[in-house]
């Protein structure tokens, strides 16, 4: 007689399972449903003042007036943009830098200890040096975002190349390849895993780093926005920058980073998934 | 004239803990002619694969010389292929891909180099894997795959270093069975590393017994081909040959 209780709740788990197997998206989405319902009934329960703790249809209204005067939009393409740039430079600069140093013995012993040095030294920790340097504006915004993201990428990338085996390299010269055939067809490929990796760890950092940056010396940009809302007390804004961070981070995750991942080291079972 | 000479082959190491010079190979000749299968069996440490590393050109010798086709070994290169005991097949290149790839170094077209490598392929029986990629095979499909990469660069001579020390001792059976079949199909020069004694006999028209950095004794190996490990095990030259080279080999 108990799974006359028991079984609705089987089939019901049975038809979750199933639906976010078949729609892994659906996955990712269902379980802030409790979290914005729990968050409804603590705001609705007047524990505090409402304009102190806003509640989701609040944060949802305050989105829709942001968007409709396009100043959501154009700070969110500010910080976008600084991102997608300083991203790029850092990578390229990293890739660079990581297989010059992963593959030559002599570059390895000088620059890795101070790499070491300088990945401890944070991004916000130059800020004072950098403020001083080059003021309160984009060169400082730029430098912090590209620091960021460089070393990940030089330290994974150093990692990667170091890790391919050495037979690999001996298949490739036995079989005719000139140095810059093993460079493209054996160093990058089999570093690629460890470089991906090494841009997600960057490009996180960096966008925590310039929504930082943004607060302190920044004049737009979704950083700038909170912190300004900050001074007219509009705990909605900065509730509302805080959930465009998170979900933005997702929109990254699923249509840059996991694809290529998916493409290259999951298929070829150098990671596991 | 695709023969492998090795003339009075050394190589020393400088131990920098034991702070003193470590002879790995002493002085060894051998003789590969066109077209032979040679094994050289030893116990580990004597030297085998060091030798075979010199010969690919992936380490300098100390001294001695070694020559191919003609030309002095100065370096790794395309006239000697290497069968490795890790497969060494690259994950990120399709089996077709990693076959086709000696003639893609060399500058052969797109469709001609698929051709060769689908030939190749064929001649493994690994016709229907060519798509997939290395991790999506077997443990003896990828030495296949790996010994026909080899062969598809149509090299002055093949290295084998211990290629199928790590696949299931049935599985290893048939590679073995299939090599033999290979090189009879297409004769090349082939110089096979092993610990295995049994193996080195079964496949080898020579085998060189190898003993701390030294050549112990050659021994022919008159046996029949083809060779199946089912007419081999009841044959009794097989077996006195393994007897003596095992012989030869624990006493090493």
């Amino acid at each position: 007689m108990h799974s006359i209780f028991i079984q609705p709740v089987l089939n019901f788990w049975s038809g979750y399972i199933r639906l976010v197997t078949r729609y892994p998206t659906l996955g990712s989405i269902f379980p802030f449903i409790p979290l914005l319902l729990l968050w409804s009934v603590v705001v609705d329960a007047e524990f505090f003042p409402r304009s102190f703790f806003p509640g989701p249809a609040d944060v949802a209204k305050a989105f829709y007036d942001l968007s409709r005067k396009g100043i959501l939009l154009a700070y969110l393409e500010d910080s976008v943009v600084r991102l997608v740039v300083g991203a790029a430079a850092g990578m390229f600069a990293g890739v660079f830098l990581g297989l010059l140093v992963g593959l030559n013995a002599g570059f390895y012993r000088a620059l890795w200890p101070i790499l070491l040095f300088f990945q401890a030294i944070g991004d916000i920790a130059w800020l004072p040096l950098l403020i001083i340097w080059f003021g309160f504006g984009i060169k400082t915004m730029t430098f912090v975002i590209v620091y960021t993201v460089l070393f990940p990428v030089v330290l994974n990338t150093v990692l990667g190349v170091r890790s391919i085996p050495l037979d690999l390299h001996r298949a490739a010269q036995s079989l005719g390849a000139s140095r810059w055939s093993i460079l493209t067809n054996v160093v990058l490929p089999g570093a690629l895993p460890n470089i991906m990796t090494g841009l997600r760890n960057g490009l996180g950092y960096g966008w925590r780093a310039l929504i930082a940056a943004e607060m302190i010396v920044g004049t737009s940009g979704i950083g700038f926005m909170m912190f300004d809302a900050r001074r007219s007390g509009s705990v909605v804004e900065i509730l509302l920058g805080m959930i465009i961070l998170g979900l933005l981070w997702y929109a990254v995750d699923a249509l840059i980073l996991a694809p290529i991942e998916r493409a290259t080291g999951q298929r070829w079972g150098m990671v596991t998934q | 004239m695709k023969s492998l000479t090795i003339n009075n082959l050394s190589k020393t190491y400088f131990d920098p803990y034991a702070a003193k010079h470590l002879t790995a190979v002493h002085d060894v000749s051998l003789d590969v002619p066109e077209g032979e299968f040679v094994s050289i069996v030893g116990p580990s440490g004597c030297g085998k694969t060091t030798i075979l590393n010199m010969i690919a050109g992936f380490l300098p010798a100390s001294s001695g010389e070694i020559i191919v086709d003609g030309r002095l070994v100065s370096g790794p290169g395309p006239d000697r292929g290497v069968v490795f005991q890790s497969h060494a097949l690259f994950p990120w290149k399709t089996v077709l891909e990693n076959v086709a790839f000696g003639p893609k170094m060399r500058g052969v077209g797109l469709k001609e180099r698929e051709a060769i490598a689908l030939d190749y392929l064929a001649l493994a029986g690994l016709s229907h894997a060519a798509e997939r990629y290395p991790n999506e095979l077997s443990g003896g499909m990828q030495q296949r795959v790996g010994v026909v990469r080899a062969l598809a660069n149509e090299p002055a001579v093949l290295l084998m270093d211990e290629p199928f020390a790590s696949v299931d001792a049935q599985t290893r059976m048939t590679l073995q069975e299939e090599l033999t079949r290979i090189w009879q199909a297409r004769r090349p020069t082939i110089l096979f590393i092993t610990h295995d004694v049994p193996e080195a006999v079964f496949l080898a028209n020579r085998v060189v017994v190898l003993s701390k950095g030294r050549v112990l004794e050659q021994v022919e190996i008159d046996l029949p081909r083809p060779r199946s490990w089912d007419t081999m095990m009841e044959n009794e030259t097989f077996k006195q040959l393994s007897a003596r080279v095992l012989q030869l080999v624990r006493a090493a």
